[in-house]
């Protein structure tokens, strides 16, 4: 619990930091930490407010991100069946990628529903308050470090740390390359849309490789 | 609009979305399994959506110009990536990270 929580230090305080310099008020960075408690969602929603990106732009691209919420939902759904639905609802809203990781190895381990389910609620419901904490300290303190320190390298470096460690195969390799070229090629969509098409690009190239090297490894 | 009006449209609503994601297998789609297609493509969601926000934010710019210099921030990602690659640290990979940027950053400096 206690590694998780200090890797998520740093990529908090960049959200508060983003929030403040969309321009949002300190209770519309709260409500972004609180309601939508996802970093890469929050990141990419500073990031098209302070472009004055359309809000269904916004949505989209935020929307397209947290699609991998529906991969953990579906992974852990059948720990959970034998729960209540008021707890299923409560811990839907604490899926995130770390209470993920933690509630996983605790139900693999054998625990019953009912321990497992409460370990989760536990684990996500820290990691939401410890995430609140690192959003306000990052709002309040994001313009207090000079310019020349180039903090805002923390936001890249964040991603990279979550990414980095998936590039060992093919299609996967494939799947960020191809991202990566697509929005510099589509730079010149407007409202960012670049965005969005190249994380469809990348998506559809990740899966097309990755149907091919299961034909050629069946042959 | 109004900036903070808008900000709230954009919480409850990426919000909500979020939140259905969440709650997708666990309540409405309980007795179905996820189509094997979707979970195939589902599983490059992460890496495709943060390369494509990654990338843009290593490049000088905008406008883009293409050929580029290799920039700074380009060849500390990459340093940053071999760390989290070995290490799968996060601390570790924006320490390295960091690191790697000022030492270029002085090392461009000085160079001119």
């Amino acid at each position: 619990m206690l590694p998780a929580c200090v890797g998520l230090v740093p990529f908090g305080l960049v959200c508060g930091v983003g929030a403040a310099a969309a321009g949002a008020t300190i209770w519309g960075a709260l409500g972004m930490s609180a309601i939508i408690f996802s970093g890469a969602a929050q990141i990419i929603a500073a990031q098209l407010l302070a472009v004055g990106a359309p809000i269904a732009v916004i949505v989209l691209t935020c929307f397209v991100a947290g699609l991998r919420f529906l991969m953990y939902s579906a992974a852990i759904a059948p720990y959970l069946r034998p729960l209540p639905p008021r707890w299923q609802q409560a811990l839907a809203f604490l899926l995130t990628d770390q209470a993920f990781a933690a509630a996983i190895r605790r139900f693999d381990a054998g625990a019953d529903p009912r321990a497992g389910g409460l370990h989760f609620l536990g684990a996500g419901f820290a990691l939401w308050f410890f995430w609140q904490i690192t959003n306000i300290v990052g709002y309040f303190t994001g313009n207090l470090v000079p310019a020349s320190w180039s903090m805002e390298f923390a936001v890249p470096l964040c991603f990279v740390a979550l990414i980095a460690p998936h590039f060992r195969n093919a299609p996967t390799i494939g799947a960020g390359v191809m991202a990566g070229v697509a929005v510099v090629v589509l730079d010149g969509l407007p409202m960012r849309l670049n965005l969005i098409a190249a994380g469809i690009v990348g998506i559809v190239t990740g899966t097309v490789l990755e149907l091919a090297k299961d034909r050629w490894t069946r042959r | 609009m109004d900036a903070t009006l808008k900000i709230w449209l954009v919480i409850l609503v990426v919000g909500a979305l979020n939140y259905f994601s969440r709650l997708s297998f666990i309540a409405f789609f309980a007795r179905r399994t996820v189509p094997p297609l979707l979970a195939r493509a589902l599983r490059y969601v992460p890496v495709a959506m943060l390369t494509a926000l990654i990338v843009p934010m290593l490049l000088p710019g905008p406008p883009l110009e293409v050929p580029f210099a290799p920039s700074p921030k380009m060849l500390a990602a990459l340093v940053a990536g071999i760390v989290a690659w070995f290490t799968h640290s996060t601390l570790k990979t924006l320490v390295a990270g960091m690191a790697a940027l000022w030492l270029l950053q002085a090392l461009a400096a000085r160079i001119g």
